[in-house]
């Protein structure tokens, strides 16, 4: 009985995955065109990148990213439907084309930019697993951890890195387990564990809701790398095009000084050749990306430049920030000693 | 008192009994319900004081967590702690209030779930009216005809042909009824006898009494038709259901499928028809040995993987269908235990006097037996309602995702305890007003047994 329901169900799969046919015949910026709005992954929520407001709207860096894009295309920044997925299903999403793009803190690895039919197209945020103790622990590297206990969330790759790093610098870390954020930073606060583990960005979001957030301080040790991006379907180079140089725009205006407050007066006065190509006042750079010409002005005018993005979900001035220092860190722009950068828009 | 005799008029003393003495004044009242209760001996007495201060403790507890540390006003977390170390931060929860019982679904259109709430309210209220007739009518059209409304009223947009020509239906449909009960509440007579007491056709035959009211429907229905055409609500797109309002839609179509699939399903497996039996029983093992997170992500996971690329089921709509199938799953065996509860010679005897299967469901055995499982349905759909959190896990925005988002957002930053606790208090009212309204059904339904 069990053989054949198992044949007949493997049979099933194989006649309807048969009966898929291509369905990409057009090109995903025209489907997005025809739509009138893009569909942009983004997780179930996480503080600064992509979280819910109490009037119900979806904010935070890697928000700003699809409205980039559709700011872009449309010039509407709102002409988004934001699809919020559970990290298990995130590829599947994608790959099946229910979503047009993904912008979800998803850290760019070898596997998944060559074996899933997906592509990576830019870095937007540096992140790397860090750890957090009570300042008056008077620990100051996360070599002096051995024998710790430290609080770390269940099945995330956070949990394999903290064995990796005791194992390696032989610290006998005891891993204390969690599947609920809130519960194991409770059971942080009240001594449940001598430190907690987690990628920075998350555990400045952890740090900034403590009661006390001036007596806690984050070690300046990084034991992973989690560089983190947009990523398109595998194929449509135009659309991976279109997503990559978005994100470059971000960081190339805030390069060339271009605020979303002074973007209209650069345009109509530019103060060099390169502000000039960028905001499509000169030259026929939108051409390959299927654009408008001004597409690179409505992306600034409508959501800032990376500087600003970054100071609104991610730094400490604004009330929707998680307070991440930018300065000295691999976010900071290139020409401040960090890793943002852009190539030139020529 | 007298202690003469009283005799009668012949001279025959007459027996009158003293009058019995009152019961000591420690065995009545207050008093001697707390003697019975709660300090019948030495061990009844520790035991009532130890729970007295268990509770009390526990009391005070609440009282200083929830009011003496609350805090109301604040327009973040780092407000809410200004002054208290752990102030409980109720000011979250005023924010957020409205996401809770929304989901994400625009200030704007808010008043369409309200509308549609209120429209299901005075479908179902006269049901609980004596002089409303029609009511299996009523009741009936509110499960069948309500959701094509409410439907148009959630999702909003276009309406294609379908649509156009269902939603005039329903909303004749709901105008009639009103209008029914008002007459039937003033008058006596329902809006049927009406019609067809003023078009006349009072005194004719019982097929012709029938035209009138054709009419007036088709008269009522393309009028509405023509109204309504060019009026067209915005569309909400179920991504942006949410909170309490997207927990009720899922856990009602879920409940009300449940009963009817159930039956049928129940009735199938009872069946001497070996293919309806052998469908019916894979179906419900395959489904009640499955848990009901495993269903969920099968619906919403698996299961695009075998359609063809580019073709996209609607969440919501995949969550609900697997939501239905386990409901009717379970419900089935609830059924089939009251249908094996009531005796072999009901069956015998409504067959005797000559009725087919169907009737003798109908008439005999599923009016007994769904009596006698009042509390395990009820038990069942409360069971529902509290699963469909479920959906969270499937990044749906019900009443439990949406709660939990609260903590997420950098202005609340960690705040989890107070949502949480407030959703547990929705989830509570609602349990256990079902429960409530399951044993004023029992006792309703219930009166022959305590004759």
């Amino acid at each position: 009985m069990k053989k054949i329901l198992l044949g007949m169900s493997v049979g099933l799969a194989a006649a309807l995955g048969l009966a898929a046919v291509p369905a990409f015949a057009e090109s995903t910026l025209e489907t997005v065109k025809k739509r009138g709005h893009l569909r942009c992954q983004i997780g179930t929520p996480s503080p600064g990148f992509y979280n819910l407001k109490a009037d119900g709207s979806w904010a935070g860096s890697d928000v700003a990213i699809c409205r980039a894009v559709a700011a872009a295309i449309f010039n509407d920044p709102n002409a988004v439907e934001f699809q919020s997925v559970t990290a298990t299903v995130r590829f599947t999403a994608l790959a099946n084309g229910e979503s047009d793009m993904l912008s979800r803190t998803t850290t760019w690895t070898l596997y998944r930019d060559t074996q899933l039919g997906l592509t990576f197209t830019a870095v937007n945020f540096y992140d790397g697993q860090g750890f957090m103790v009570p300042k008056d622990a008077g620990i100051a590297s996360a070599h002096e951890l051995a024998g710790a206990t430290v609080c770390v969330l269940a099945g995330t790759t956070t949990e394999l890195n903290l064995t990796d790093f005791s194992r390696s610098n032989n610290l006998d870390i005891q891993p204390v387990v969690f599947e609920d954020r809130n519960v194991r930073d409770e059971t942080y606060l009240s001594g449940g564990c001598d430190a907690v583990t987690n990628d920075k960005s998350g555990l400045a979001a952890s740090k900034a809701g403590f009661p006390d957030p001036g007596s806690h301080t984050i070690l300046p040790e990084t034991i992973s790398k989690e560089p983190l991006g947009p990523m398109t379907r595998k194929g449509d180079g135009q659309w991976y095009d279109i997503v990559r140089w978005t994100v470059f725009a971000l960081i190339n205006a805030e390069e060339l000084g271009i605020t979303q407050a002074n973007v209209d007066e650069m345009a109509a006065n530019p103060p060099s050749p390169e502000v000039a190509r960028m905001l499509g006042v000169e030259g026929e750079l939108h051409v390959g990306l299927g654009l408008e010409k001004s597409w690179a002005h409505q992306v600034i005018k409508h959501v800032g430049n990376y500087g600003e993005i970054y100071g609104q979900y991610m730094g400490d001035k604004s009330p929707d920030g998680i307070g991440i220092a930018r300065e000295g860190s691999p976010n900071a722009l290139w020409t401040k000693g960090g890793l943002i950068y852009s190539p030139p828009f020529r | 008192m007298s202690d003469v005799p009283t005799r009668d008029a012949d001279g025959m003393i007459v027996f009158r009994p003293k009058p019995s003495e009152p019961p000591p004044p420690n065995t009545t009242g207050v008093i001697g319900w707390l003697r019975f209760n709660l300090f019948n001996g030495i061990f009844s007495t520790l035991a009532t004081l130890i729970g007295l201060a268990a509770l009390i403790y526990v009391f005070l507890a609440f009282y200083d967590w929830a009011f003496v540390k609350g805090v109301w006003e604040a327009q973040n977390r780092q407000e809410c702690r200004l002054g208290k170390e752990w102030g409980t931060c109720w000011a979250g929860v005023e924010f957020w209030f409205s996401r809770f019982i929304y989901g994400r679904y625009p200030d704007a259109e808010m008043w369409r779930i309200n509308l549609a709430a209120l429209v299901l309210v005075l479908w179902m209220a006269p049901l609980w009216i004596p002089r409303v007739t029609a009511k299996s009518v009523i009741g009936l059209s509110a499960v069948l005809v309500f959701p094509f409304l409410a439907g148009y009223m959630f999702l909003g947009g276009e309406r294609n042909l379908f649509m156009a020509a269902v939603v005039p239906v329903t909303m004749v449909w709901f105008v009639a009824t009103m209008a029914h009960v008002v007459l039937c509440v003033l008058t006596g007579y329902g809006l049927g006898r009406w019609i067809i007491h003023l078009t006349g056709f009072g005194n004719r035959s019982d097929r012709a009494a029938k035209y009138p009211l054709m009419a007036a429907a088709a008269v009522a229905w393309l009028l509405v038709l023509f109204a309504i055409r060019d009026w067209t609500l915005v569309e909400v797109g179920t991504n942006r259901w949410g909170g309490l309002f997207l927990t009720t839609v899922i856990s009602g179509i879920g409940i009300a499928s449940a009963l009817p699939s159930g039956i049928v399903l129940a009735l199938g497996r009872r069946s001497k028809m070996p293919i309806i039996r052998v469908l019916c029983i894979g179906f419900i093992e395959l489904f009640r040995s499955v848990p009901l997170i495993t269903i969920l992500f099968m619906a919403t996971t698996m299961f695009p993987l075998f359609l063809p690329e580019g073709l996209v089921f609607n969440k919501l709509a995949s969550a609900i269908v697997a939501v239905c199938l386990f409901a009717a799953a379970y419900m089935a065996e609830t059924v089939r235990g009251g249908l094996q509860a009531i005796p072999k010679g009901q069956y015998e005897a409504a067959e005797a006097v000559g009725l087919g299967y169907w009737k003798v469901m109908g008439l005999i055995v599923l009016p007994q037996a769904l009596k006698l499982m009042i509390p395990n349905i009820v038990g069942n759909f409360i069971g529902l309602f509290k699963d469909t959190t479920l959906v969270s896990i499937i990044g749906l925005y019900d009443l439990l995702g949406m709660v939990k988002a609260v903590s997420h957002d950098p202005q609340w930053i960690g705040l989890h305890h107070e949502p949480l606790f407030t959703a547990a208090l929705m989830f509570f009212l609602a349990c256990f007003a079902m429960s409530k309204y399951s044993q004023y059904l029992e006792r309703k339904l219930g009166a022959g047994d305590r004759r």
